[in-house]
């Protein structure tokens, strides 16, 4: 069994957990308690074990560990329907928070958690017989998330240093923002994730809440944009929970799509995009799927298509599709996307029989592209004004991350963004 | 991996599992889990990975720091736990700061465990001695032996331990003439003892950390002469008169107190 443990760091990794799981247990037809619902389903998919540990006859739970500085957002999913999901051991909580700060996060209460957490994650590995690897969500703009997520990426890389380490990183946007100092976390996170993770899938709050406009016709909600993410990863471990004609896993998805050591930030894409709480199935066919699939609007960054090419790039598709309409629709798009002059091949292609709940079909699409540079670009302006003029660096300094930390901090980034142009 | 020892790894983590649930909803059952992590952190050592011991005891330090009121006398045995750990794993500079650490709070508080303050000074000496610091060494080796005097009187097996690793460091730092008054008072109570509370191996240990001395002193003849005692109690054992193997590997050696 090829298990995959999830971790879900600071606000934002937990209320992506919630959404989330709520969609791995109706996927895998599975109660909100982690018993079972559908027996028909749970016996039709013989991989619950990937992301659910089986403690006995009908109940499973999940391989995660929940993680925050701060009691709210945990608190919140104890306390609603999937309060008997999770292990309470593997629940993690730590006052005070770490005050939007990554130097606090990943120095003054990282330090103090990291040992637990660490333990928690052990002793979750040892309940596996062949881990594949670890999926973190968190943001990078606040201080849990970013610090203490960097943190523990870091100390998974020495711990376990042939598991793949995939990350789900919402990016501050430049228009909806939370802290002034958003710059200085997620150019400190991206710095860790360059150097001990695998994969990275950027997510930009506000390109999912231009996909969430435009497709759902409505004001969205954070729910819709942490719904959004849920069906993304979930897409991408699906051909490793399902049977499928094409499989694909954490390690070919890094082969295919990492060309370049350090060059493993990754932009995604999820169709059909359409709200869950409709109660038909969505039904679309192959051509409409795969083109949307790879539209440009519906990547969750901000990405330079114009002056970038593609780098690399894999589809997966679920559902009721035809092996044949796949291999026609998908050398047309081939052709349509610009890519890189030296990768001549195509585009790595999975398939899976089971869709996620509400959809027919649905297809996914993770994208290596040089114009992803502009994410980092505009982070390092920003970071530049206030760096530059000495503002806020003190909060930094005095958790222990020095003006020279972040300096390197930000020439890492400044080189990732020049390798990104530099391999266009 | 030998079996027996993953099972027993296995059911121990259990433990810290349910442990760790319990002081989370119950903070005065931290001391349980300590001792629990105790019991992990041992196995994981046996098992040779230091590093996932060093992670569960600085779990249980953290956990006793954030308790509402932390208790000063577990907190002391967690550092002195970590700081062994660190010995064995030869990261010296942590386990002596962590010595330090155990004894300062001990002090601070005046939890007077003589005993165990004493042993505690003793490992930090050696731990000294093996960082080229014989000032350092040599203070903490006169205090424990001050302690273990107080505790136990002048005759015990504690007292010649830490005689003997005085006279240990002394012949280190080529003070010869010091170092054989010292394995001299060690073989005075060793030679006295009725074996209760020493191992096997000591007398004929001090016989060949004597020996070691007064070769350096060019006495050959002496020299002869305790290497043949250290041999003839040897012989003359039963079982274990031979020092332990580990020690006999480097012939001169200190010893735990």
């Amino acid at each position: 069994m090829r298990e995959i443990l999830s971790i879900h760091v600071g606000q934002c990794g937990n209320q992506i957990a919630d959404s989330f799981w709520r969609l791995i247990l109706k996927e895998h037809g599975l109660n909100e308690n982690g018993t079972v619902k559908d027996s028909t389903v749970v016996k039709a998919n013989s991989n619950q074990e990937v992301f659910f540990h089986k403690v006995r006859e009908g109940k499973y739970v999940p391989r995660a560990i929940l993680v925050d500085l701060e009691p709210g957002v945990i608190a919140r999913i104890e306390g609603g329907e999937m309060s008997e999901l999770f292990d309470e051991g593997s629940i993690i909580r730590k006052l005070p928070g770490a005050a939007n700060n990554w130097a606090r996060g990943y120095n003054v209460e990282g330090e103090r958690v990291i040992d637990q957490i660490m333990n928690t994650i052990d002793s979750a590995v040892e309940k596996t017989q062949s881990l594949q690897g670890f999926l973190i969500t968190h943001s990078i703009g606040g201080g849990s998330g970013s610090g203490l997520g960097s943190l523990i990426i870091e100390r998974l890389r020495q711990a376990y240093p042939k598991k793949k380490i995939f990350t789900f990183s919402v990016v501050p946007s430049p228009l909806i923002s939370d802290a002034a100092v958003e710059p200085y976390n997620a150019v400190l996170s991206l710095q860790k994730i360059r150097e001990n993770a695998d994969c990275a899938v950027l997510l930009d709050n506000e390109a999912l809440f231009r996909i969430a406009k435009t497709r759902f016709q409505r004001s969205p909600n954070y729910m819709d944009l942490n719904h959004i993410v849920a069906l993304i990863m979930s897409s991408v471990t699906a051909s490793l929970r399902f049977p499928g004609r094409l499989n694909t896993d954490l390690n070919e998805y890094v082969t295919n799509l990492v060309p370049f050591p350090g060059n493993h930030f990754l932009t995604a894409s999820f169709a059909p995009m359409r709200t869950a709480q409709s109660e038909s199935v969505v039904r679309t066919n192959f051509a409409d799927l795969a083109r949307e699939t790879f539209s440009e609007d519906n990547f969750t960054a901000e990405i330079d298509w114009k002056s970038g090419v593609y780098l690399s790039a894999c589809a997966l598709f679920r559902g009721e599709v035809k092996a044949k309409e796949v291999d026609e629709n998908m050398a047309a798009i081939r052709k349509s996307l610009n890519f890189a002059s030296y990768v001549p091949t195509g585009i790595k292609i999975g398939l899976a029989e089971t869709a996620p709940e509400g959809f027919a079909s649905s297809g996914l699409a993770l994208v290596n592209h040089t114009g992803i540079a502009q994410v980092f670009e505009r982070l390092l302006q920003q970071f530049d004004i206030m760096f530059d003029n000495h503002a806020y660096t003190h909060w930094y300094e005095g958790a222990g991350v020095s003006r020279s930390w972040m300096q390197s901090a930000r020439d890492t980034v400044a080189e990732l963004a020049v390798s990104y142009r530099d391999a266009g | 991996m030998n079996p027996s020892l993953e099972k027993q790894i296995a059911a121990a983590a259990r433990s810290v599992e349910e442990a760790r649930r319990n002081a989370y909803r119950d903070q005065t059952r931290l001391g349980e889990l300590v001792e629990q992590i105790n019991v992990l952190a041992e196995y994981r050592q046996q098992e040779g990975d230091f590093r996932k011991a060093e992670s569960l005891y600085r779990e249980a330090l953290f956990r006793i720091q954030d308790a509402k009121s932390p208790d000063p006398e577990l907190m002391v045995g967690v550092y002195s736990l970590l700081a062994y750990l660190y010995d064995r794993w030869g990261k010296l500079p942590e386990a002596a700061n962590f010595y330090q650490k155990a004894l300062k709070l001990s002090d601070d508080l005046g939890i007077h465990d003589s005993d165990k303050a004493a042993t505690v000074k003793n490992n930090l000496a050696m731990i000294y001695k093996a960082m080229r610091d014989p000032e350092r060494a040599a203070h903490y080796y006169t205090e424990a032996l001050e302690e273990f005097r107080r505790v136990h009187g002048e005759h015990s097996g504690k007292v010649a331990s830490v005689y003997n690793n005085l006279g240990v460091l002394y012949y280190q730092n080529l003070e010869v003439e010091r170092a054989l008054e010292m394995h001299h008072r060690a073989l005075g109570i060793r030679e006295q003892a009725d074996g209760t509370d020493m191992e096997p191996g000591d007398l004929s240990q001090t016989y060949i950390n004597l020996g070691a001395v007064h070769k350096a002193l060019g006495d050959f003849q002496k020299a002869h002469e305790c290497v043949e005692k250290a041999r003839a109690i040897s012989s003359g054992a039963i079982s274990g008169g031979l020092p332990a193997r580990r020690r006999s590997a480097a012939l001169i050696l200190d010893k735990t107190a």
